[in-house]
């Protein structure tokens, strides 16, 4: 298998940011002597930042409380369970 | 000093053997580690917010109904999302159709809003043997092994439709992504 395809075989690891950062630059590097590999490195990576960047989902205060809701008209007494606050976990000294 | 992953694996197995006890309350320990995950699994697979609180609300209901046959031993994060994901996949039968998400929380410049919304649209477009690898595991951040067993295929299964699914919305995103 030459270079070329071996980097090809990888692109989908470069996407997802899996490879290890001396093989990542020296696919960079074939980036440059490759158009086509470069491109399809770019436009790949950038699908999977896109994803994780522009597609968050919170949970709202306003829906966990209608999950809680419901969970409550089904006989379930459910209490999340947040941990400490750090203000009543640490004792600050009082000066004086 | 322990990492994050490895401190909520402690928790986990706290909450997991209370519940096996017959502890009701540890519940809510488990809804507080896995409930904002579910929920935003739930609400990507489904599309609307009153439906992925519906789906949220059952899958903890199931959790504490099968508490019994629960196991300290790190597949419950499997077992959960796959609960999950039944119980969507039932609603999207009922429903047929998957619906955008109307009340997104889109914030930010008018840009950003129409960026976010085509990546929702391409996302939702795409067949759902591509969509769900990528939300398991570009979204959720879940590892390969762990996201194959929810979806009861292999690891080379998920990771061919993993890449199929990237370069699938690659195309369908097309010029969106020239930043």
């Amino acid at each position: 298998m030459n270079e070329s395809t071996l980097y090809r075989k990888l692109v989908d690891l470069y996407a997802g940011s899996e490879l290890p950062a001396e093989l990542e630059e020296e696919m960079e590097a074939a980036g440059f002597r490759d158009k086509e590999l470069s491109h399809d490195m770019t436009t790949l990576r950038q699908t999977v930042e896109l994803l994780r960047t522009t597609t968050r989902t919170d949970l709202t205060e306003e829906s966990m409380q209608r999950i809680l809701m419901k969970l409550y008209s089904r006989g379930v007494d459910i209490q999340p369970k947040a941990p400490e606050p750090m203000h009543l976990q640490y004792h600050l000294p009082i000066a004086g | 000093m322990p990492n994050k992953e490895s401190e909520d694996g402690l928790i986990e197995k706290r909450w997991l053997s209370a519940l096996a006890k017959g502890d009701s309350a540890a519940l809510g320990g488990l809804f507080e580690l896995y409930g904002e995950r579910v929920f935003r699994y739930t609400l990507r697979m489904l599309g609307n917010r009153s439906d992925a609180e519906d789906a949220t609300a059952e899958t903890f209901l199931r959790v504490l109904r099968r508490s019994g046959e629960l196991r300290a031993d790190g597949a419950f994060r499997t077992w959960l999302f796959r609960i999950a994901r039944n119980l969507c996949i039932d609603r999207m039968r009922q429903h047929k159709l998957i619906e955008l998400p109307t009340d997104a929380q889109y914030g930010g410049t008018e840009e950003r809003t129409t960026l976010r919304i085509t990546v929702h649209q391409a996302l939702s477009e795409l067949p759902m043997e591509y969509r769900e690898p990528l939300m398991l595991c570009d979204l959720e951040d879940m590892p390969a092994r762990e996201a194959a067993e929810v979806l009861g295929i292999t690891v080379p299964a998920l990771k061919s439709r993993l890449y199929r699914g990237r370069r699938a919305l690659r195309d369908k995103l097309g010029g969106s992504m020239i930043r």
